[in-house]
């Protein structure tokens, strides 16, 4: 059995970090984990739940982050590396990515948006090949890091070959690129077509079918995400 | 262009006198309100409640139609007006049942051309809205908007309400009120005040089993409901089950909301819809909204419900920011008309300033 009270194994980790955001879901810390810089990301008890309902849930998702990263990282797709995983206290160590965001790179110009693109759709084509879905794949969650494209933040991620959800996600990186990169949409989302296609292969058809439905189908859906999201 | 357009008459005349129309469930409420305090000068309702069952929109309907003119002249006379004081009549046109809708639509256009008073439609649920910001004074607040038919959470963003999330099958009115429904402990869903839910989960503890769905910004409740039943059915302690169901319920509209202040940068909160008036839900709302550093204010639980008053304020809000009235004629029920497909010319104003 364990041995150790989980929280002051974590206050004693969490207690060197810096706060890097804070989310609705979790705060994340920038610390060192074993000498190396690590993000520690840790989903805090929600004070207006249950808490037999809390501690279910931080756990389970906990969990699920986890596993998806790993499933990724192990298929090849360019995410953070997993350092540590305690469920019972909602937390996830794993690497810092250094790097400006994609967004970022791409408002500064320096960097050929057609091969951003193409980059890009190459992971998220790679990653519903594995059967995981991200679900907030924007152009802040692609780092431009010394290796190349990473893409992080696995909170919203679930595994899922369902073509909706595939759908969901290539739509999310369409919007993002819309509201946020206006004046170079035909070359960034043309390029992450391209990538998408040669990673995923065949069922990336029907993906992109489903894609031009979203579109179609129920605009206040389309109306309310992107006005809400894009602040 | 809002203010630039305000009706010179509200400046000849000291006030201006709104005549509110609310039918779009089981509430037949009229009221008058005028922009000056004491605001609400009557609030008269009628309440449908099903003797058995659940409602049915043919009897809510017949129920209406026989109150409709007793509320009415309540109204009038409480306030102290007759119609000739009124200066406009606003009416609920949707969202909600038709033939409720209906009955509030008629009593409007009838007392709209036989006195010759502006006619504006109102949208219900941006009337929640507003009744919870004039309430609070909270000007510019994430909204948590729940009732019998409605889950959403909504804040303004450029000249609308815009839905950030919201249920993607039943709402949390008509989860708990089936629920109570179908285990037997219902009708009557309130109790001395209460809902009986809230009197089943006394003593409960949470339990395992039920499923808790939160995808991205919305909430599934249909799986919740099904599972809840099943357990009860299969002998499970019935304060258990009540107690998780309303938990699991009540948190993940709350979590949502939650990840709605995050997003949307919002630092203040209101709750409203009938399912406002319940007091652990206020509780639940007040603690998320401090773990953010954000205000929330609760609104008094009879301003919770449906009401006339609240179609008579947003009435004197677009009147006063100088959307146009519609000819009698055209006021036709909207069914399934969403609140963020109105404009919003008087955000910048509540009642009062």
């Amino acid at each position: 059995m364990v041995s150790y009270d989980p929280r002051r194994l974590v206050g004693t980790l969490v207690e060197e970090t810096s706060l890097l955001a804070r989310g609705a879901e979790s705060e994340l810390r920038l610390g060192r984990f074993y000498g190396r810089k690590a993000v520690f990301k840790l989903r805090l008890p929600k004070p207006y739940m249950d808490p037999a309902l809390d501690s279910k849930l931080r756990r389970v998702r906990t969990i699920r982050e986890a596993k998806v990263i790993a499933a990724a990282l192990e298929g090849g797709v360019p995410a953070p590396r997993l350092y540590m995983v305690l469920p019972s206290a909602g937390l996830i160590v794993m690497e810092y990515v250094e790097g400006p965001q994609l967004k970022e790179v791409l408002w500064r110009g320096s960097l050929d948006p057609g091969r951003a693109g193409y980059e890009a759709g190459v992971i998220l084509g790679r990653l519903h090949s594995l059967g995981i879905v991200h679900g907030d794949p924007t152009t802040s969650n692609y780092i431009v890091s010394g290796r190349g494209l990473i893409l992080i933040d696995y909170g919203l991620s679930e595994f899922s070959t369902s073509i909706e959800d595939r759908a969901v996600d290539v739509h999310l990186f369409k919007r993002a690129v819309e509201s946020t990169h206006a004046g170079i949409v035909g070359e960034l989302y043309g390029g992450f077509l391209d990538g998408y296609r040669e990673s995923m292969g065949d069922p990336a058809r029907g993906v992109l079918e489903r894609v031009e439905e979203i579109e179609l189908r129920g605009r206040y859906v389309e109306e309310r995400r992107k006005s809400v999201w894009r602040m | 262009m809002a203010t630039a357009a305000t009706p010179s008459s509200s400046d000849e005349r000291s006030r201006v006198i709104a005549l509110g129309i609310e039918s779009t469930a089981h509430t037949f409420g009229v009221a008058v309100v005028s922009d000056k305090p004491p605001y609400i000068l009557s609030d008269a309702r009628g309440h449908y409640r099903p003797s058995k069952g659940g409602i049915l929109p043919r009897e809510v309907a017949q129920y209406f139609s026989q109150v409709a003119g007793s509320v009415v002249r309540e109204a009038l006379s409480k306030a102290g007006v007759s119609m000739d004081d009124v200066d406009l009549i606003a009416v609920a046109l949707g969202p909600g049942m038709g033939p409720a809708l209906r009955i509030g639509a008629t009593v409007a256009r009838a007392l709209s051309s036989k006195y010759s008073k502006p006619l504006y439609s109102v949208n219900h649920g941006v009337a929640h809205i507003e009744i919870a910001r004039f309430l609070t004074g909270l000007r510019d607040p994430l909204v948590i908007y729940v009732s019998g038919g409605t889950t959403t959470i909504a804040s303004y963003l450029e000249g609308r309400y815009r839905v950030f999330g919201e249920t993607l099958d039943i709402a949390l009115g008509n989860l708990q009120d089936t629920f109570a429904r179908e285990i037997g402990i219902a009708p009557p869903y309130i109790v001395g005040g209460r809902h009986v839910i809230d009197i089943c989960a006394e003593g409960g503890r949470f339990i395992e089993e039920l499923p808790y769905v939160v995808k991205g910004q919305d909430v599934s409740y249909s799986g919740l409901l099904t599972a809840a039943v099943r357990l009860v059915k299969k002998g499970w302690r019935r304060a258990d089950v009540c107690y998780t169901l309303r938990e699991i319920a009540y948190s993940s509209v709350v979590e949502v909301a939650e990840r709605g202040l995050a997003h949307t940068g919002k630092k203040e909160v209101v709750l409203t819809g009938g399912v406002a008036a319940s007091k652990l839900l206020n509780e639940k709302v007040e603690a998320m909204t401090k773990s953010h550093n954000a205000r929330f204010k609760p609104i008094p639980p009879k301003y919770a419900g449906d009401n006339g008053v609240m179609i008579a304020l947003t009435g004197i809000l677009a009147f006063k920011s100088g959307v146009p009235p519609i000819p009698p004629e055209d006021a036709i029920i909207r069914q399934r008309w969403r609140l963020d497909r109105v404009d919003i010319p008087w955000y910048p104003m509540i009642l009062g300033d």
